[in-house]
């Protein structure tokens, strides 16, 4: 890394999360300090591999005057791409082809043209894999870690999170009252495909029935139990809240064909890997309209599944994703200022630090069986679907 | 591909990416073949059967179900040199980081249960020709031959050619599958080889064919008229898979029908009806399958549009012209 950046290029690797805008400014701010100059590469590193698309310019120039005049909760300062992997860029070929190219080179070079010394990445643990690249590659990266399911491994919080967290228990107080108006059992879907934080936090904040999480094969006849034996004492209404990679004990959901997916999360994910290798996930809806129809049938009464899904990943941020954010984006810049290259800036409390890119991927932060949530939310009752309690 | 010398009767010697020589085949072309499928495609259609057969060299894959573990094996862990191939707690299967693998390979020699392969390998034009061959009698018999599939077959124009040729040397019927997704020089090369050209017509439109295979058609269109009328002694027989949703309408049909009936060597239309037969290698692949909603055509839709080329040909509904 050369210790002396003073242009850095930054760019958003996923999709948008409640806090972006907070981690531009904390880079561009930092980066201000030191008299350094950021530009922003537009769509993931598209303003750099494609800058004929752009007539304004694939990259923009983020001074400190464009994001005093921006809002944490406003549009965002940057474009985003979901998936940008220089390594594989389809291409039609001047003959007519389809063919996947290696534009890595062309990235690099594009960044050296224009002076781009270092890159600030903001991306989920999928695109940490590219990065990781990159770097090997001759790429100087920092890459902030965001993810509104919590699940980048070795930062213990990952902006984006907090947010979301507060917009499902906020649902989750909603679905509960109109499921006590209609005495009916709500189930909640939130994202987790492989984490189950997201259910796990929201579903003890809002004091849920049973929360379904993909840690933990679930069987809803102990879940049927728990509704049943809450209507005996007077509950008419129940709340569950299942993680969209929540599946039963013993395997695969009935309704569930092997599916494929690129995503480095299915490669990962020991419970949503079927037995034949396919991806069992199928998609978002599929985990809550399951349980509603088995839990129905188990318990005789009257389900309604919900799907909050990419909901929570709009909406303005909480403060602790503000603060996070711009805590994030500070910390990246002052690892380049200490010559550190091909890290992530992780949140270690109280500290924030800095890990090798290659002690982050291959890796999928989930819950712990000594959780002390799963503590917390064994001593409230609440249900999680296992087999046999564990405590 | 790569060529190495000549001889008197074809070019011997070469090399190309082969996926896989399947015998026995009987929808490939006339009686009963053998279909060689080369590696590389030229176009990206969202509803792929072969996906194995799209990247030109070859490929990783990985079957989960067959792994053995880490405890009990573990080597291809430290064979990749990528860090593509890990393992995480509370897991005995090893996984891969398709975004890190490189398709190297150096973690297949070592993997007993060959649960992790690749996909395709290089042979000569004598290796494969011996290889079909050894059906001759069957080929015989069945009025069958040698089919050339992929991928699409022509993008490997010298191999291809020197493989028909070959066949031809060798008294062996020969067939092409092709998109004729490919520049006219590869057809030129390849065609003169060739008794029976089974080539695909996916969409009329160009915008909607752009969508959903990645290239417009009208150079697709223009090969396969100007092949039609170049090489009048081949036999033409025109292919649309049924795709519900995308396709599977009568005006494609009947436009593909305008297009193919004034040229007297396309001898039949023959409609496919989509089929999820890769799903499960794009899952080996690290791939994602799109068209996880889309179910097969019902046969009533399929009797319905075949019998509107039935009566374009003249025929009786249901008998095919082979």
């Amino acid at each position: 890394m050369n210790a002396h950046a003073k242009r850095i290029g930054l760019n958003i690797g996923g999709g948008y999360v409640p806090g972006i805008n907070s981690a531009i400014t904390g880079v561009v701010l930092a980066s201000a300090e030191l008299g350094w100059e950021v530009v922003g590469i537009r769509d993931g590193f598209d303003g750099v591999l494609f800058p004929e698309r752009y007539p304004e310019g694939g990259l923009a120039p983020l001074g400190a005057p464009v994001v005093e005049m921006a809002t944490a909760g406003g549009a965002p300062l940057l474009g985003n791409a979901t998936r940008s992997d220089p390594f594989r860029v389809r291409r039609l070929n001047a003959d007519n082809t389809v063919q996947e190219v290696d534009r890595s080179g062309d990235l690099l070079a594009g960044l050296a043209a224009a002076k781009i010394d270092a890159v600030v990445s903001v991306v989920g643990p999928q695109a940490l894999s590219i990065l990781f690249r990159l770097h090997r590659q001759g790429l100087a990266v920092v890459c902030v870690p965001t993810s509104v399911e919590n699940d980048v491994a070795v930062t213990q919080l990952s902006f984006g999170f907090n947010s979301a967290l507060s917009f499902a228990v906020e649902m989750l107080e909603r679905v509960r009252q109109a499921a006590q108006a209609t005495r009916r059992i709500g189930v909640v879907e939130v994202p987790g495909e492989h984490a189950g934080w997201l259910a796990l936090q929201a579903g003890i904040a809002a004091c849920a029935d049973a929360v379904l999480i993909p840690e933990i094969p679930y069987d809803l006849e102990r879940v049927a139990a728990r509704l049943r034996r809450k209507q005996e004492a007077g509950g008419h209404f129940g709340l569950v809240v299942v993680a969209e990679g929540a599946l039963p004990a013993g395997g695969e959901r009935p309704d569930a064909e092997a599916l494929a997916t690129h995503s480095m999360k299915a490669a990962l994910s020991p419970g949503a890997t079927g037995p034949m290798g396919g991806h069992v996930i199928e998609g978002t809806g599929r985990a809550a309209h399951a349980v509603a129809r088995h839990l129905q049938r188990l318990t005789d009464r009257t389900t309604s599944p919900l799907v909050l899904g990419p909901l929570v990943k709009g909406g303005a941020p909480t403060a602790v994703d503000r603060q996070l954010g711009l805590g994030y984006g500070a910390a990246a810049v002052r690892a380049l200022a200490e010559g550190c290259s091909g890290v992530m800036a992780t949140f270690q409390p109280p500290d924030l630090r800095f890990v090798p890119l290659g002690e982050a991927i291959n890796k999928v932060r989930t819950v712990p069986s000594d959780s002390l949530f799963l503590q917390i939310a064994r001593s409230l009752g609440i249900c999680l679907g296992e087999s046999e309690v564990m405590s | 591909m790569t060529a190495t010398g000549t001889s008197a009767t074809g070019v011997t010697g070469v090399t190309g990416m082969v996926l896989n020589i399947q015998h026995f085949c009987t929808h490939d072309g006339p009686g009963m073949r053998t279909t060689v499928f080369l590696k590389g495609c030229s176009l990206r259609c969202k509803w792929c059967s072969n996906p194995e057969s799209i990247h030109p060299k070859p490929e990783l894959a990985y079957n989960l179900s067959k792994c053995i573990g880490k405890e009990q094996c573990g080597a291809c862990l430290s064979a990749c040199p990528e860090s593509a191939i890990f393992n995480v707690d509370g897991d005995a299967k090893v996984r891969i980081n398709w975004d890190l693998c490189t398709n190297c390979g150096k973690c297949v020699p070592g993997c007993p249960p060959q649960a992790l392969y690749l996909f395709g390998q290089e042979m000569t034009v004598e290796q494969v020709l011996d290889d079909v061959e050894r059906d001759g009698s069957v080929y015989r018999e069945s009025g069958g031959g040698m089919t050339l599939s992929g991928g699409e077959c022509q993008l490997q124009a010298d191999f291809a050619a020197a493989l028909l040729a070959g066949a031809h040397e060798r008294g062996i019927n020969t067939a092409i599958e092709t998109a004729f997704n490919v520049p006219w020089s590869h057809v030129e090369k390849v065609l003169p080889h060739v008794d029976t050209v089974l080539h695909d017509i996916k969409l009329t439109d160009p915008a909607a064919h752009k969508a959903w295979t990645g290239v417009d058609n009208t150079r697709i269109r223009e090969n396969i008229k100007r092949a039609y009328e170049a090489f009048p002694n081949a036999r033409f027989i025109a292919r649309t898979p049924i795709i519900p949703g995308v396709n599977d309408d009568e005006e494609h049909i009947r436009a593909t029908l305008a297009f193919i009936r004034p040229h007297k060597n396309v001898v039949d239309y023959e409609l496919l009806p989509y089929m999820r037969f890769g799903e499960s290698k794009y899952g080996f692949l690290g791939k994602v399958y799109e068209m996880q909603d889309f179910e097969p055509p019902p046969p009533e839709l399929m009797a319905r549009l075949r019998a509107i080329i039935d009566e374009a040909f003249g025929r009786t509904p249901g008998r095919a012209a082979r």
